[in-house]
């Protein structure tokens, strides 16, 4: 336990020095604020509104984030269980994630408006291919021995998937999930650029046509802790349903 | 020589080599994957109480018969899979132990109890199935252990539990110890006999694919040889080793005999 302590308290050292670091450099330099404020500046700057700003872009993409990896899950099974439908359709998929989002967000706020839809839209579009990808792999994935045993027993095909197929892509669902939690921020956060009024990608705009850089600072470290926060509670859901791999990667 | 031990052998035994009970048998089963033939007019009988050890170089095709025999493989060109009884109840070892990761001993012994559209068992009894299963191989204390926890022979133990919890009739085995090193191999080679010899278990039959001369001399009653590709039955020979058989018996001379007259036969292959 201490040394998982002693492991955790690194990295913590590591970013108060360089915070230190940081504010010495601004105020020993005189850089000026607009360009980089120091942390102290950065944190006097937020207030009660970066914590719903926050609020709402967590929202959005967290629905994007869940509802895209539902519908890749989905998509991959049937893939799995259907050739022409995987070879019709995977080509697709392909043309949709070789299209920059970027591209595509003024599109989805002229369909559907500056609200809340067109960002959990593009967080989903920008989180689909990870768990497409990696589930239809996953699913593919069974020993050749453990379906046979399972044919060896008489094993229905339903039971084939929930007992053979579905636990052994796991451990390939969980890195999709993994990648795609930044990815959910920066589909959401794209959104915010193009049309809204509210949101951290709203702030960070916003802040940049006011030159009130100490803002942006705020808001971009914001988008960054929610990033953090959904890597880790999927890493934490990882670690207890895969228990039986070890995973120290990130 | 050889025959007098034979005999001696079979009426120590309730086997008369007269009207012996076939389990299973498999007739001129040919079988190619694509354009590649890999079993060529393979016929044996497999009786009831017997320990069959099929040898032959690598590739050749064995554990492809062994497929044949659990019907996952269907032979072509006329070749027949019969059973003894339409519900022959079988079991499979794998080379590798195929235990699910996510599923502790006990409930990987359990698996293939609770498969299948009619529920063969019910919960309740399935686990007792299972622990007495796990009990027979010496894994009772390990219940409730992952795979990742278990040792490669322990893992290979496990496998053996779940297939005979099942109750085989017969028992199909691919190499299973092959990826073991040759102290625990040695090791299971008598449990398993053991458990065979067991009046707990439903055991009747064994067919075991193997690579080692040896070991199939030491488990067997008899030896199949198989060919190269496309492989066929080549020579079926008997071993005039006394049952049950035991630890040192490596050192009889029939056992010496057995094991030169099959080193010459894989010679000739």
């Amino acid at each position: 336990m201490t040394a998982k302590l002693k492991d955790s308290l690194y990295p913590v050292l590591f970013a108060l020095g360089f915070l230190i670091l940081w504010e010495l450099a601004v105020r020993l330099f005189a850089i000026p604020m607009y360009l980089l404020p120091a942390p102290t500046q950065v944190v006097s700057a937020i207030d009660g509104s970066l914590w719903s700003h926050t609020l709402v872009t967590l929202g959005e993409s967290l629905t994007g984030f869940i509802l895209a990896n539902i519908l890749g899950l989905v998509t991959a099974i049937i893939f799995v269980h259907s050739k022409p439908i995987e070879k019709g359709m995977f080509p697709l998929a392909i043309a949709l994630k070789t299209t920059p989002l970027v591209a595509l967000a003024p599109l989805l706020v002229v369909w559907l408006g500056t609200g809340y839809s067109s960002k959990v839209i593009a967080s989903m579009l920008i989180c689909f291919f990870p768990i497409l990808v990696n589930s239809v792999k996953g699913l593919k994935a069974i020993e050749y021995e453990a379906w046979e045993l399972f044919s060896t027993y008489k094993g229905t095909k339903r039971e084939i998937f929930w007992k053979l197929r579905l636990p052994t892509s796991l451990p390939y669902i969980f890195s999709a999930l993994k990648i795609s939690t930044s990815l959910a921020i920066v589909g959401a956060i794209v959104g915010e650029f193009v049309g809204a009024n509210k949101g951290l990608g709203y702030v960070v705009l916003v802040s940049s046509y006011h030159m009130d850089t100490p803002v942006m600072f705020s808001a971009i470290i914001a988008s960054a802790l929610c990033g953090l926060l959904l890597f880790w509670v999927v890493g934490l859901l990882e670690k207890k349903f895969i228990f039986w791999t070890r995973s120290d990667d990130l | 020589m050889t025959t007098a031990i034979r005999e001696q052998t079979d009426s120590a035994a309730v086997r008369s080599p007269g009207n012996r009970e076939i389990m299973l048998s498999l007739r001129d089963c040919s079988l190619s994957f694509g354009n590649v033939p890999v079993l060529n007019r393979v016929s044996l009988d497999v009786y009831r109480n017997e320990f069959i050890s099929i040898l032959g170089p690598s590739g050749c095709g064995k554990s492809t018969t062994l497929r044949l025999m659990l019907r996952l493989l269907s032979p072509e060109g006329g070749g027949e899979v019969t059973y003894a009884s339409p519900d022959l109840s079988l079991g499979m070892v794998f080379q590798k132990p195929v235990l699910m990761p996510w599923l502790s001993a006990l409930q990987n012994v359990m698996l293939p109890l609770e498969l299948g559209e009619k529920k063969k068992f019910s919960k309740k009894e399935a686990r007792e199935k299972a622990e007495s299963a796990l009990r027979l191989v010496g894994l009772q204390d390990f219940l409730n252990h992952y795979p990742h926890q278990l040792s490669g022979g322990m893992q290979q133990r496990a496998a053996i539990a779940r297939a005979l919890a099942a109750d085989p009739t017969v028992l199909l085995m691919d190499e299973p110890f092959g990826a073991l090193d040759e102290l625990t191999r040695e090791k299971l080679n008598f449990e398993l006999l053991r458990l065979w010899e067991s009046p707990e278990t439903s055991l009747s039959s064994i067919v075991m694919v193997t690579h080692s001369i040896q070991e199939s001399v030491l488990l067997s009653n008899r030896v199949v040889m198989m060919s190269p590709r496309p492989a066929g039955v080549t020579d079926i020979i008997p071993v005039p080793l006394p049952s049950p058989r035991e630890a040192g018996m490596e050192e009889l001379p029939e056992f010496h005999q057995t094991v030169k007259e099959l080193r010459k036969r894989v010679k000739h292959l």
